[in-house]
């Protein structure tokens, strides 16, 4: 019977999440510049397979809306994993918080308080959190990939 | 960019995109260590508010196996012909991020240029590796341990290690002695033993924890072998004693001390001076012995000078009572010379 119920429970977010209207995956790669066919170096995009200290990863989110109707509302948020730090994204849209989601916006516009009350600047490897908002529905059948970048601490 | 990224809100601008440098880590991550990215997402549809989706990827941060051997300090270690138990300190630092062991082995250079320049020519003897067992960063005999390897170091750490060795004798100065200390990445399998010599993980990556060379080519080492070394000297440092003797006639029972002669009853004076050169070691204990010459009777009275001076090569009449004079050899021990001093011993006999 236990292991009935443990059964359920394991099958219970799967079904749950084949019946939503819409996907989602994440994906971490690994960038390494490497020389290209012209000799000249290009940054490329690997499995993480072998990931060390000081690596660059980027980050990879695809969504897609596969429902029969507009998605509004529609909020991506992504907790910087420990042991990396955020250096960046090519997403302008992006928002970003450095205290732990409570508030958010471009980094620039962020300061980070320190214990004895005074603040500086945010700077990248200072973001806890990455959201995209958007402003518009995700239309029936439309999808999109988000990304941002960061390196293992 | 996708189509549909123009869906994106305009709004919320992250404007710093290019991040020059990466961040430096020192140890970083410890290996094994799993980070997963998480990604939620909230939605709406006909505006009424739909279960959250997630989704997120996992990897595994691998052994990095990074090492470093560097000596302590920037200039060679001076040594005088003879000296035993000669110190030449190192610094082990363990950048992976993982503990290890490391085997260590000091070895001497045979010829070549040696690390503070001049070239190696000679060698010490007596070669042994020690441990700063006490850890306060100096070699203390006795207490720092003759060891083959590093037990244990801890990511991000580094610890001493003593090469000590004995100098020979007859070296002279500027002599010079290369030594160098090798460490190479073991595992730190077991507390108290030399774990095996780590492996560089060749082939796929594995689900495991794989490992990578991440040393550095300083200072001649190759990189990524799981290898370091670095180097140091001993250069000799030694008294450089010059002896000459002189003499002149101090007066004959005809003449008196008016252009004396070389005569049965005249007073001659011998003089043995000793020279240390420039940028020499002190000379201490330096002890003359000569034996007075046929034919001649050693003056009691006036007895023996020590440590007087020289100027030119002519002896002066000056200098400490002192020496001694038994069996028709007379002897002084002279105090410390320093470089570019000279000092002296005096004596009188009689020609018979």
């Amino acid at each position: 019977m236990k292991i009935w119920l443990a059964l359920l429970a394991l099958l219970a977010p799967a079904t749950a999440m084949a019946a939503e209207p819409v996907s989602l995956t994440s994906k971490v790669f690994v960038e390494r510049v490497k020389p290209g066919a012209d000799g000249k170096p290009v940054t490329v995009r690997e499995e993480p397979g072998v990931v060390t200290p000081g690596d660059k990863l980027a980050f990879v989110l695809r969504y897609r809306n596969s429902g029969g109707q507009p998605a509004t509302g529609f909020t991506l948020t992504n907790p910087i994993p420990p042991s990396v730090a955020f250096t960046g994204t090519d997403d302008a849209s992006a928002s970003v918080s450095v205290d732990g989601g409570k508030s958010w916006g471009a980094l620039a516009s962020l300061k980070v308080v320190a214990a004895d009350g005074t603040s500086r600047p945010a700077v990248a490897a200072d973001v806890t959190h990455i959201r995209w908002s958007f402003g518009q529905p995700i239309a029936a059948g439309s999808g999109g990939e988000l990304s941002f970048r960061g390196v293992v601490e | 960019m996708t189509r549909n990224m123009r869906l994106l809100a305009s709004a919320s601008v992250l404007a710093a995109t290019a991040f020059a440098a990466s961040p430096a880590f020192a140890a970083g991550t410890t290996a094994g260590t799993t980070v997963t990215n998480s990604v939620t997402l909230d939605y709406k549809i006909g505006g009424i508010d739909q279960n959250q989706v997630t989704a997120s990827d996992t990897f595994t941060v691998d052994r990095k196996v990074n090492l470093t051997v560097s000596e302590v300090g920037t200039t060679t270690t001076t040594v005088t012909p003879g000296q035993t138990g000669a110190v030449t300190a190192f610094t082990v630092s363990n950048s992976s991020n993982a503990p290890l062991d490391f085997a260590l082995v000091g070895t001497q250079l045979s010829g070549g240029t040696a690390a503070h320049g001049g070239t190696d020519n000679y060698s010490v003897s007596n070669l042994k590796v020690h441990a700063d067992t006490n850890g306060n960063g100096s070699y203390d005999p006795g207490t720092d341990l003759e060891t083959t390897y590093l037990d244990q170091v801890a990511a991000d750490t580094s610890r001493t290690v003593f090469i000590v060795a004995d100098v020979p004798l007859g070296r002279a100065t500027s002599d010079v002695a290369g030594v160098r200390l090798t460490a190479t990445a073991s595992e730190a399998t077991a507390s108290g033993s030399l774990g095996a010599t780590i492996t560089q993980t060749t082939g796929a990556n594995t689900s495991g924890v794989d490992t990578v060379f991440a040393d550095t080519n300083a200072d001649g080492n190759v990189a990524r072998d799981g290898i370091h070394f670095d180097e140091d000297d001993y250069t000799i440092l030694a008294a450089s004693l010059t002896a000459t003797k002189t003499s002149r006639v101090i007066s004959d029972p005809f003449n008196g001390t008016t252009n004396p002669k070389m005569i049965p009853g005249a007073v001659v004076e011998y003089c043995i001076s000793v020279a240390n050169a420039a940028n020499s070691a002190t000379a201490s204990g330096v002890n003359i012995s000569d034996e007075v010459p046929a034919a001649t009777t050693y003056d009691s009275a006036f007895g023996i000078l020590l440590n007087g001076t020289v100027t030119g090569s002519v002896c002066n009449p000056d200098g400490a009572s002192g020496g001694s004079y038994t069996g028709g050899i007379v002897s002084g021990t002279l105090s410390d010379i320093a470089a570019g001093v000279t000092r002296t011993l005096v004596f009188r006999v009689s020609v018979n």
